[in-house]
């Protein structure tokens, strides 16, 4: 192969190479699902329906991501500070939001750095509760507790339904 | 009566002094003027509203958190929402339901003791059965407690139940913050931990009145700009946000600034007084009473001479 | 009683028996010189006591049942209501109209008024008596009577004001009871045991004084945890205390022209020529007593008003209500009082004493039960409640009754000449 060739034969490799990625769709959209799984104690896990939802966005992932994934955020708090954030590391919620959000080591976490800024940032269970039933709430998709993740034995035994629950006409505590 | 000279008299009346000062000199001088704003580095939690959605996830943690008994409705039964209820022996959390007039859809407000830095509670009870720990839970031991209900008759908030059912022990039940099971090791309390959409945020108190405040601050428009318990009746553990204006969620929004203990020192400032000036006041009063009386002895004594 | 005495059968009131042969026994003084048999037909046939016996028919069984079922069974469990009738009525009013201990046995003894003497012990009785059936109110009312020392020897909390109660209550029974030893010492036949407890007389008395004022007003001070709950007509920010304690002068003294009117009515027999001579003329001094009391508690009830600048609520059913406990009270006590002593008549102030007996009662049950959580739902005891109410003071009207049928209270004890 001659010189022009041989450069014009690595271009294509390199825009396919890139290309790639993209057109599989995992790069720029994500997952196809999710596995949300942090809720095992009470709840089976949830199969969440990634691709679904990126459409229901209209493809804005700031919806959800803020601006992680380097979709900028129309929130004009955020852009303040935000405006030129490109694509970072960590997009999953789990990467920035805590599971155990209250526990003494991750407040402590937050005492030692004052100059912290996004100082109340939600937990986990939180982001995802605040950010998917805020959006269902308005589009009219479900928002009970079991429309999304049904409970398992355990999570009936600290509800007291299912199985575990009262029998019909067991009144008591009536006292005001 | 029989004849009492100065010495036995004065004698008598201080015995009768000391002895009522001894037993009933046990008050506790408050501090002149000043009040207690709860431990440096105490706990809270601040409860927005605007986020809970009448779930009962809070309620069921509690419930299984504390033992306590199961409950006549299960907790995934939202048609309770539909009464307003209150803290009850085996219920140390409820949640009410509330239709306001800034939304169309309700409000839901979770209701627990709200741990006061001046305790109703504690200021009222005769046996020290509440403690206000540097955590900032207000515990309570009901080994010493004798049922007298003080403490129901006293909270501003209408918290403390009882188990009037115990034939043996019935004691004071009310929410303790988890201090046995988790506050005490620097563990948020359950229903706390349990929260889908973090309605409650656990951190220092100083730190949530802050977080409370950037919250108005940031979401202008979206709350009432007031943390309820910032400053009611001295500030509680437990503070509040919301979107509607707070008498519209069931909040008592006539409580006042003042610890309930301040209503109270009127009167326990009195006490020394009283215990003070009323020996020497009647003992006065008698001598001249009994002078009147001495004067004519002796003039009738002499008449007979 | 009556035909017994009439029939010549003097009640006892002496060590001896009137023929000199011998001293009663213990057991003739209880059956108070009758045979056992003469003793059970007068009870028999005393109507009070065929009341009595229903009282206690269906009250004795829900007393029990109070201590075997628990709370639960005799009031709603109420928490919005912790406090019911047992201490709506048997502390908060009893205790106030049991004031006459205090009052009389100061003017006796501190002041000099000697010629009180005469209701002097009939009033420490009343007062004992009270109190006493107070404390039993209340360890029906509590949830653990057992625990009732607590607040003394196991944990105390000095800043409460019910610390004060309990402190002052226990201590004041004492000295009610030293006071009446005297009277229990000449039925006995201890005449040193007299001699002992008669000179610290003005220490207890002062010691009864001081305990009387705080505790009364303790009882008013408690109300002061609950600002809010009470309604602003009958609460008062600064003089809670003061009208508690106000008003249980007034109360004390109409109490017991209300309770001599019923032993000079209902027990002649018992009292001798000292009482009954002298009751009406004494029944006119404690009117004026109770006048000026009744005066000073309304003057300041107004101020209390005028400072927390309550005069709107007078616009309202609860102001009417208000209204109607003042009048009934207070206002109609004092012009009937003038009147009563202006005219020297004994019957007018007794029934002004039954008037303002009965304001205080509705005063502290408007305060405790009525008017409390007045912003909330009304709640009515539980009946079995209102049973044990009845029944428990059914058992102080009829250990009053013993205690006035034996000891010196209503006559004088004859004393032994010394040969």
């Amino acid at each position: 192969m001659n010189k022009k060739t041989k450069y014009g034969v690595g271009v294509l490799a390199a825009v396919l190479l890139a290309w790639a990625p993209a057109t599989s769709g995992t790069a720029m959209e994500g997952p196809e699902t999710v596995q949300i799984d942090a809720l095992a104690q009470y709840y089976d896990a949830v199969t969440f329906d990634h691709t679904m939802h990126v459409e229901a966005a209209e493809d804005n992932c700031a919806v959800c991501h803020h601006h992680t994934t380097g979709t900028p955020t129309d929130d004009p708090n955020c852009v303040r500070c935000h405006n030129t954030s490109q694509e970072g590391d960590l997009v999953a919620c789990q990467d920035c939001h805590a599971k155990n959000r209250f526990e003494a080591d991750y407040l402590q976490q937050i005492e030692n750095n004052p100059r912290l800024y996004h100082r109340s940032k939600v937990g986990l269970k939180g982001a995802y509760h605040l950010r998917c039933m805020g959006c269902h709430q308005e589009v009219g998709a479900p928002t009970g507790c079991e429309d999304c993740h049904s409970r398992n034995d355990a999570g009936d035994k600290l509800f007291h339904a299912g199985t575990y629950a009262p029998a019909p006409g067991s009144e008591s505590e009536g006292h005001h | 009566m029989a004849k009492i000279n100065r010495r036995k008299f004065l004698k008598t009346t201080l015995a009768g002094g000391v002895a009522a000062t001894a037993v009933a000199g046990k008050q506790k001088n408050a501090l002149a003027g000043g009040s207690f704003g709860g431990y440096p580095d105490s706990m809270g939690v601040l409860v927005d509203l605007t986020r809970c959605v009448g779930c009962r996830t809070c309620e069921a943690a509690c419930n299984k958190e504390q033992g306590l008994p199961a409950p006549s409705r299960s907790f995934d039964d939202l048609s309770v929402l539909d009464k307003t209820r209150r803290t009850t022996e085996s219920a140390y959390t409820v949640v009410n339901k509330y239709e306001v007039s800034t939304q169309d859809h309700p409000l839901f407000r979770k209701i627990q003791c709200n741990h006061c830095n001046e305790p109703a509670c504690l200021t009222s009870c005769f046996v020290n059965a509440y403690k206000k720990t540097p955590e900032g839970a207000v515990i309570y031991d009901p080994t010493v407690c004798v049922g007298c209900r003080t403490c129901m008759v006293a909270c501003p908030f209408y918290v403390p139940a009882y188990s009037y059912s115990s034939v043996t022990n019935p004691v004071v039940k009310k929410c303790i913050m988890c201090y046995d099971t988790r506050l005490k090791f620097g563990r948020p309390p359950a229903c706390v931990e349990s929260c889908p959409r973090e309605v409650m945020t656990f951190g220092k108190r100083k730190d949530l009145l802050t977080i409370g405040h950037d919250r108005i601050r940031n979401n202008p428009g979206q709350y009432v700009d007031h943390i309820y318990g910032e400053t009611e009746v001295g500030g509680t553990a437990w503070l509040y946000l919301s979107s509607a204006p707070f008498e519209e969620v069931g909040f008592d929004v006539a409580l006042g600034t003042q610890p309930i203990i301040n209503y109270v020192k009127e009167f326990l400032t009195v006490v020394p007084m009283v215990l003070t000036i009323w020996p020497a006041l009647f003992a006065g009063f008698h001598l001249l009473a009994t002078k009147k009386s001495k004067a004519n002895e002796t003039a009738s004594a002499q008449d007979t001479k | 009683m009556r035909s017994i005495a009439a029939n010549g059968k003097m009640p006892i009131a002496t060590l001896t028996k009137p023929d000199g042969s011998s001293t009663w026994t213990v057991k003739e003084k209880l059956l108070l010189g009758l045979t056992p048999g003469e003793y059970v037909a007068q009870m028999v046939r005393n109507p009070v006591n065929w009341v009595l016996a229903v009282i206690f028919a269906v009250g004795i069984p829900v007393i029990i049942g109070r201590f075997a079922f628990g709370l639960s069974w005799v009031t709603h469990s109420s928490y919005d209501y912790p406090w019911g009738l047992f201490l709506g009525w048997g502390l908060f009013t009893m205790v106030p109209l049991s004031a006459s201990g205090f009052m009389l046995g100061t003017a006796v003894e501190v002041f000099g008024r000697h010629d009180f003497k005469p209701i002097e012990r009939l009033a420490l009785l009343n007062g004992l008596l009270g109190y006493f059936f107070a404390v039993m109110f209340l360890q029906v009312d509590l949830g653990q009577p057992w625990r009732l020392i607590y607040p003394m020897f196991v944990s105390l909390g000095p800043a409460a004001v019910l610390f004060l109660v309990a402190w002052h209550v226990a201590t004041y029974l004492s000295v009610q009871v030293a006071e009446l030893v005297p009277a229990f010492a000449e039925w006995a036949g201890m005449p040193r045991l007299k001699k002992f407890i008669k000179s610290m007389v003005v220490g207890l008395t002062i010691a009864g004084i001081i305990l009387s004022t705080l505790h009364q007003g303790a009882l008013g001070a408690l109300f002061t945890y609950a600002p809010g709950k009470v309604h602003p007509l009958w609460y008062s920010s600064s003089f809670q205390w003061f009208h508690f304690f106000c008003s249980s002068i007034f109360a004390g003294l109409c109490m017991l022209i209300v309770v001599s009117t019923l032993c000079k009515n209902m027990m002649t027999w018992r009292c001798d020529t000292n009482f009954l001579n002298n009751i009406d003329k004494l029944t006119i001094s404690l009117a004026r007593g109770a006048w000026m009391a009744l005066v000073t508690y309304l003057v300041i009830k107004v101020i209390g008003i005028a400072h927390d600048g309550d005069w709107k609520y007078l616009a309202s059913g609860w102001g009417q209500w208000f209204m109607l406990e003042m009048m009934v009270g207070v206002i109609a006590p004092i012009f009937l009082f003038t009147r009563a002593i202006r005219t020297n008549s004994a019957k007018l102030a007794r029934f002004t004493a039954l008037l303002a007996c009965i304001g205080i009662a509705l005063n502290r049950l408007n305060t405790a039960l009525i008017t409390f959580n007045w912003k909330l739902y009304q709640e009515i005891p539980h009946w079995r409640e209102v049973m044990i109410v009845v029944t428990i003071y059914a058992v102080y009207i009829v250990t009053y009754r013993f205690i006035l049928y034996r000891l010196p209270i209503l006559y004088s004890w004859k004393e032994e000449k010394k040969a």
